[in-house]
């Protein structure tokens, strides 16, 4: 079957058919349609306006009054009082419990400061314990220039500087034996030698 | 046109005393010859009588309705659709012109009917084509204008629209020869 054989069969089909049917047109038909229709739609939009006005209207003013509140309500409300007051109550115990556990955080911090301070050393045995270290440097110092160094001049000025700046001190009791031993073997030294000078001790 | 801008209605009525047929028969047959167009009809004379005054002039007034009328007929065919009733109208159709003509005669109702079920069983786009083509008689100009397509386009449509009928008026060739 070709384009024309297909054309052909297509206008007999039509042709077989016939006219088409339709009613008179005339403008002035089509206007009164055209009103009818938008009286039509003007109608069915000013209905829908009243119903929902209507609508509005009745919903505003069929809105039930508060009731009053039943004993339900009554019941509900004290219930709602005693469980705030348990919750005050709770409150304040939980108050009391973060009370106490502060004090007992504050004791246990001041027995840990007294414990700390009783293992601290006595400050005065402590000045003591350096002031007899100090001397007893001092000392040392006077016993190397003396022994190891054989400069006894200075050695005696340090034992001397000793007893000066710690007389009570038992390296102050060394320093003077010290001393007395070095005059003692000056001493000697100038009598073994014949000389008639005699130089008496000065401590 | 200028008188019914003017306010004349009288020139309304001219112009549907010229093109009604046309419009009608149109429809007519991008419906499947449903024979009663009535409605379709004033609905595009409706929609002309609105628009007529805003009708700009760029093409002919009948390739204005013409365009009108595709439109419409569209739009009934997807109401159709939506209801369910099938792309097309009623199948049964009058014999009334059957054996008018000796050309005719020698064709059944049988086979008409089965041309116009061929017909109607195109997708909108390929009847249309069909139409305007074989039936309304258009170039293809005017049909790309009217249609709003190319004319690649349309060689397209209308050659898958022919393959989709000779498939399914085989049975009537073989018959026929």
């Amino acid at each position: 079957m070709n384009e024309q054989q297909i054309k052909e069969w297509l206008q007999s089909t039509d042709r077989a058919a016939g006219p088409a049917l339709f009613g008179p047109v005339s403008a002035s038909h089509l206007r009164r349609r055209v009103r009818r229709q938008r009286l039509l739609w003007l109608m069915s939009s000013a209905a829908a306006a009243v119903l929902l006005i209507g609508f509005g209207w009745w919903s505003f003013h069929s809105r039930p009054a508060v009731p009053p509140a039943p004993q339900q309500d009554r019941r509900i409300a004290s219930l709602e009082e005693q469980v705030q007051q348990l919750q005050a109550q709770t409150d304040r115990a939980l108050e009391l419990v973060h009370e106490v556990l502060a004090q007992e955080r504050q004791q246990e911090r001041i027995a840990a400061l007294e414990a700390e301070l009783a293992r601290m050393p006595d400050p005065a045995a402590e000045m003591e314990r350096q002031v007899d270290k100090a001397a007893f440097a001092l000392l040392y110092e006077a016993d190397q220039l003396y022994r190891e160094l054989n400069q006894t001049e200075s050695a005696v000025e340090a034992y001397e500087q000793v007893i000066h700046l710690f007389p009570q001190n038992q390296w102050a009791h060394v320093a003077r034996k010290r001393l007395a031993e070095i005059k003692q073997l000056q001493f000697n030294e100038s009598k073994t030698e014949g000389d008639s000078k005699c130089v008496s001790p000065s401590v | 046109m200028d008188r019914f801008r003017q306010g004349d209605d009288s020139a309304f009525d001219r112009i549907v005393q010229r093109h009604a047929a046309d419009v009608a028969a149109l429809a007519n047959r991008l419906l499947g010859w449903p024979q009663d167009v009535d409605d379709i009809v004033q609905e595009v004379f409706l929609a002309a009588l609105a628009g007529l005054k805003t009708f700009r002039g760029d093409c002919r007034l009948r390739s204005w309705l013409f365009t009108i009328t595709i439109n419409k007929c569209r739009r009934h065919c997807r109401r159709l659709k939506r209801h369910r009733q099938g792309p097309g109208i009623a199948e049964a159709v009058p014999n009334l012109y059957l054996n008018e003509n000796a050309e005719m005669a020698a064709i059944d109702a049988e086979s008409f009917a089965r041309v116009r079920r061929a017909v109607r069983a195109l997708p909108t786009k390929y009847r249309e084509v069909v139409v305007l083509r074989y039936l309304q008689g258009l170039e293809t100009a005017e049909i790309c204008r009217l249609l709003g397509i190319t004319t690649n386009a349309l060689n397209v449509r209308l050659s898958r629209a022919r393959d989709r009928l000779k498939d399914d008026l085989k049975e009537l060739t073989r018959e026929t020869v």
